[in-house]
């Protein structure tokens, strides 16, 4: 990283520098994933300023400010800062204590969680167990609430006293803490949800916890949270006076109002412009490794992917390395399953299908197809993935494989996905923090529309599936997930590319930015210099 | 347009003598020079292109223009030239066949209309101010989205957007040339009115209906490549000049030959067709010649 | 004049029913739904039935038509799907940034166009004449979005005069405001410009080699006497048809530099709309730009036949 700013000491350069090589040129070694915090950017060590306002740009705007009712990953973003979870996530995706202080299982199906006291929403309301429990219960029953999958494991919650709260289970749910720590965990104050009704979807004002407060929502323009000096939590910030969000559709628009300081926060940085982007001494960029996983899902209720063999001469013949390094250029990891890197279950001795043409072609043999077959892969019309797509067909033709390339709009990628009406379709998940939240509704057996856009139904996954969710240990579910890395490289419902990495550029300017693996922006403790 | 109903004023149109004035006018060499080498090298593009314009290297993605890439390679390492001389086809194909579709369309609605008159004029038209005031952008859009994607559902889409200026244009034609007294003559002689269409309407409508297919090809070139950015697209590997464009401009610091390769080519075509169409337009009005 | 009027008004009905049927029609054509598009990470096939069932996604497309077409008799033109907002609301707050941007584009195309088109034709052939001519090909041979890239790589980038992204309201702050609008602004007007100039140029040329004109210059009066007095009045008449008929075209026309200068604008609204199946969003923009268009072809064709006395009593 060339960013070299003054204040810095010749250690620190020569740290980002190692890092620099580590990340972006050579194949790259999955421990430097593995163990986040030694990306941890050298920030500056002075002490924190208040004031200034941040100005961000992301891609679009939000949809919602009902966390509820929100579908959307942008959404997200603003949450995290004007809402809180009763869980939170840190930076090697544990769960840590948020507005909740301790829980306990007394036993696989009851959750008990002990709250914070002092704590008060922004509309001046007390934050306590009937407050979570009238959540849960909003998640639950509100018609339009998209958060209903996310808690169907819950079935009732109690109020035991103001401060703690019991979850009574349906089913054993391992994952459900994770969960937990983003939207399904967020907590609306009930006075605002039920005094504002509707309008909460537009104004938040009051409604959340959070370091930073709901100010305004000026659609299609730009959206103001302020500092909450209120704040409960009384160690390092808020510092910042504001924060601007700046919906920006166009990447390199984006990336030229950052470098032209116009933003100063900018969430995703294209493969081709990270190399360039961090030769530039006005950004400083920050590697987040992801929880997302892009993948092709292969559809196994109709010819050709209703043949394995098949599947697996796809898989044989792609190499996986060049297009991570061509196409993504090592902004990401090949990918061996759904589970990332950066997750506690990522199985390290477990390699990505390496790319094998007299495997691929004694696999096309096998399936029927000696000479070869020719099929239709249906992706989004956004550039990387043409390129990805125009990637893979080359590499599949010097096997005899003849790949198609549809292109299409998101909403007809969608449409066609839920109706399995593709053979190969692009698939790419931002990613949950739980591994369940990256393979359940992927690959259980699961009747009418779902994502699990493959139909693959196969008793032993189901099976894995199901006891990953009723095991808490984290050793003896990591070997479950383990098993099922093994059994999706060979039944392929889906093939998987790439764990992206999602760079994240800052005006030198910005301190302090904790780069957490969801890929979520959180201000607490960024300060302006 | 300022000119053609001034040209309706001669009598009876020359059509060599159209083709020497046109051939005549300054820069209509250049123009046509520009149509023929388009022309010339889509057809036979397999053979004047330098290389495979499908074949990866992504060891020498990005390079320079030099020797042995004249106009560099692009983010994958194919040779750009090779994909802008092939790319020709796909631009061509979109602008003619778009066009093609919308004259024939057009011309033919135009015609009943304007031969028919009364309730059915009425009804025509009307259909035709109905696409006309849809947003051309979101019409093509909608209806790419509807017929597939790939570059049928683009001159489809583009074809219907430019029906209406045809139809109106040939309508037009017809109202003025069916008002003109051989027609009337030919009328009274007791010519069906599909021999009258032929003979005398269709020959002398030709001239501006061309003009306008020219200026409309320019258009419809351009409106690929606009088509082409929001994501309505030839499917890939197969490129046109707009989505090449549309591909390379995040690399426009790093690399921008990527862009301006087919954006010359898109530029030098669309300004050769005006040419070819200003010259027309100018020939028929000898007024106007420069 | 109030008869011709109401004449031509009434006459729109039909095109407008046209329209409304024809953009039913193809939205409801193109696949995929928006509560697809909207909750595409959830799993909850439930809920997603439940939505399209209150939305009345369910029923027979003439039904919906129907309901679509009978709020619309009562001036309802329904709520977007994605916000829940009405429609109009939806529009009203995107008309603003398209109608100052289409305003401020129109300005500079005259302001360039204007002077080129007269001295072009007025000196037919000499450098002017070239250097106009080739300005109005290029600009009208660029697709406009590459115009747009260049325009913030040079100004943007580079020299970093001019804000590349983001609207700021002339009306609230009119420096920061005029400043946002600029480059989207000439991106646009420089297509406009072209345009206008090449029929300036070719409606001056025709109006100068009258046979009046040939008398005034026999008489003695000066070039530019003959230009002002005579031939510009003449010559304004299908140059003001162009500048109607483009203006009704930019407001839903300027897409591509709304998404490239991250602008809320109408064109980007429908755009976007039409890509998240957003039904009633996509109809209710659509009809409204569709009226606009009708609304200032109208206007074109009243004016121009009060400037031509010719045409005016038909």
């Amino acid at each position: 990283m060339a960013a070299i700013r003054s204040g810095s000491t010749p250690q620190a350069v020569s740290r980002r520098r190692f890092l620099h090589a580590a990340l972006v040129s050579g194949p790259l070694a999955p421990a430097a994933l593995l163990a986040p915090r030694g990306v941890r950017h050298a920030w500056a060590q002075e002490a924190p300023k208040k004031g200034g306002t941040l100005r961000v740009g992301f891609y679009i705007e939000a949809a919602t400010m009902d966390p509820h009712l929100s579908g959307s990953k942008i959404d997200r973003q603003v949450y995290h800062n004007i809402y809180e979870p009763l869980v939170v996530l840190d930076a090697n995706l544990g769960v840590k204590p948020g507005l909740a202080e301790s829980w306990q299982q007394p036993d696989a199906k009851t959750l008990v969680f002990k709250l914070r006291r002092g704590v008060k929403f922004h509309d001046g309301t007390d934050f306590n167990a009937e407050a979570v429990k009238f959540n849960f219960n909003r998640m639950k029953t509100e018609p339009k609430s998209v958060r209903k999958g996310e808690v169907a494991s819950i079935d009732t919650v109690d109020v035991v006293d103001p401060y703690t709260v019991r979850l009574n289970l349906k089913r054993p749910d391992a994952a459900l803490l994770a969960t937990l720590t983003d939207r399904a965990g967020m907590m609306v104050s009930p006075k605002t949800a039920q005094e504002r009704g509707a309008e909460l979807e537009r104004n938040a004002k009051g409604a959340g916890t959070g370091p930073f407060v709901f100010v305004e929502w000026v659609k299609d323009d730009h959206l103001l949270i302020r500092r909450n000096d209120a704040y409960w939590n009384k160690q390092g910030g808020p510092y910042l006076e504001q924060v601007r969000y700046r919906p920006i559709p166009d990447d390199t628009v984006k990336l030229q109002s950052l470098q032209a300081g116009e933003i100063q926060v900018m969430d995703y940085v294209q493969p081709r412009d990270v190399a360039a982007v961090k030769a530039d001494k006005n950004v400083v960029v920050v590697d987040v490794p992801s929880l997302a996983d892009f993948a092709y899902q292969l559809n196994h209720t109709k010819p050709p992917f209703d043949i394995k063999a098949l599947r697996q001469a796809v898989a044989y013949s792609l190499d996986l390395e060049q297009i991570v390094k061509g196409v993504w250029l090592n902004v990401g990891v090949p990918a061996n399953g759904p589970i990332p890197p950066t997750s506690w279950a990522y199985d390290r001795s477990i390699p990505f299908i390496k790319r094998d043409l007299a495997k691929a072609r004694a696999k096309l043999a096998e399936g029927g197809k000696p000479g070869g077959f020719t099929f239709t892969m249906t992706t989004n019309n956004i550039p990387i993935n043409v390129q990805e797509a125009e990637v893979m067909q080359a590499q599949l033709a010097e096997a005899g494989i003849t790949m198609k390339i549809k292109l299409v709009d998101a909403g007809t990628l969608i449409s066609d996905g839920n109706a399995r009406n593709f053979e190969m379709i692009s698939f790419q998940w931002s990613g949950r923090p739980d591994p369940d939240g990256n393979t359940y509704q992927f690959f259980h057996t699961t009747p009418g529309t779902s994502l699990n856009w493959s139909g693959i139904s196969n008793p032993q996954m189901d099976a894995l599936l199901d006891k990953s969710r009723e095991i808490s240990s984290q050793a003896e579910r990591k070997k479950l997930f383990s098993q099922l890395t093994r059994l999706l490289q060979d039944e392929l419902p889906m093939v998987f590319i790439v764990h992206p990495i999602e760079p994240k550029a800052f005006s030198p300017r910005v301190q302090n930015y904790d780069p957490i693996p969801d890929g979520m922006m959180r201000f607490k403790d960024v300060w302006l210099k | 347009m300022a000119g053609s109903t001034r040209g309706s004023g001669i009598a009876e149109p020359a059509r060599w003598g159209t083709l020497r004035r046109a051939a005549a006018a300054r820069l209509a060499p250049f123009g046509a020079a520009v149509l023929l080498l388009a022309v010339l090298g889509a057809v036979f593009a397999p053979v004047v292109s330098p290389h495979d314009p499908l074949k990866q290297d992504l060891d020498r993605a990005l390079a320079r223009p030099g020797r042995a890439h004249l106009l560099g390679t692009d983010n994958v390492g194919r040779d750009v030239l090779s994909r802008v001389i092939w790319g020709t086809r796909v631009s061509l194909v979109a602008g003619f066949g778009s066009v093609a579709i919308a004259m024939v369309a057009g011309g033919l609605l135009g015609l009943l209309a304007g031969y028919a008159g009364g309730r059915v004029d009425g009804l025509v038209m009307r259909l035709m101010d109905a696409v006309l005031s849809f947003p051309p952008l979101v019409l093509a859009l909608a209806l790419g989205a509807v017929l597939g994607a790939g570059l049928t559902g683009v001159v489809i889409a583009l074809g219907v957007v430019y029906t209406p200026t045809f139809a109106r244009l040939m309508r037009g034609q017809v109202l003025t040339i069916t008002a003109r007294e051989y027609v009337d003559a030919a009328r009274a002689l007791g010519a069906p009115g599909w021999r009258i269409a032929w003979a005398h309407v269709l020959p002398n409508a030709t001239a501006p209906i061309v003009v306008q297919a020219s200026l409309s090809v320019a258009f419809a070139i351009l409106a690929e490549a606009s088509l082409s950015f929001l994501g309505l697209g030839i499917q890939p590997p197969a490129a046109s000049w707009g989505s090449m464009i549309n591909a390379g401009r995040g690399y426009l610091q790093q690399a921008p030959w990527i862009v301006f390769g087919p954006g010359a080519a898109l530029f030098v075509t669309v300004v050769g067709l005006n040419f070819v169409g200003d010259a027309v337009r100018d020939a028929l009005d000898p007024r106007l010649r420069v | 004049m109030g008869r011709l009027l109401l004449r031509r008004l009434v006459a729109t009905i039909p095109v407008l029913l046209l329209v409304t049927a024809g953009v039913f029609a193809l939205i409801h054509l193109t696949p995929g739904d928006p509560i697809d598009a909207m909750m595409a990470e959830s799993v909850d096939d439930t809920v997603k039935r439940e939505l399209r069932r209150d939305l009345g996604l369910d029923r027979p497309l003439y039904l919906q038509y129907a309901t679509w077409m009978g709020r619309l008799l009562q001036g309802d033109l329904g709520r977007s799907i994605r916000n829940r907002e009405p429609v109009i609301e939806n529009v009203g707050r995107r008309i603003k940034p398209s109608l100052q941007l289409a305003g401020l584009a129109m300005g500079i195309a005259l302001l360039v166009a204007t002077p080129i088109g007269i001295l072009s034709a007025a000196r037919r052939n000499s450098a002017v004449d070239r250097v106009g001519t080739s300005f109005a090909l290029f600009g009208i041979c660029m697709p406009n979005f590459l115009i747009a890239l260049i325009l913030i790589f040079v100004f943007g980038v580079k020299l970093r005069w001019l804000p590349i992204s983001g609207y700021v309201d002339p009306l609230e702050e009119p420096l920061d405001g005029l400043r946002s609008l600029t480059l989207p602004a000439i991106t646009l007007g420089l297509a406009l410009a072209a345009v206008i100039t090449r029929t300036l140029r070719s409606s001056m040329l025709e109006a100068l080699s009258e046979d009046y004109i040939r008398t005034a210059r026999a008489k003695g009066l000066s070039d530019g006497a003959v230009v002002r007095r005579h031939a510009l009045k003449n010559a304004l008449i299908p140059v003001v048809t162009v500048i109607g008929l483009q203006l009704g075209t930019l407001i839903g026309g300027a897409v591509i530099t709304e998404y490239v200068f991250a602008l809320p604008g109408v064109g980007r609204l429908v755009v976007d709309a039409v890509f998240a199946r957003d039904y009633p969003l996509v109809q209710g923009v659509v009809l409204l730009i569709a009226v606009g268009f009708i609304l200032s072809n109208l206007v074109v064709d009243l004016l121009y036949g009060w400037i031509d006395p010719r045409i005016r009593h038909r």
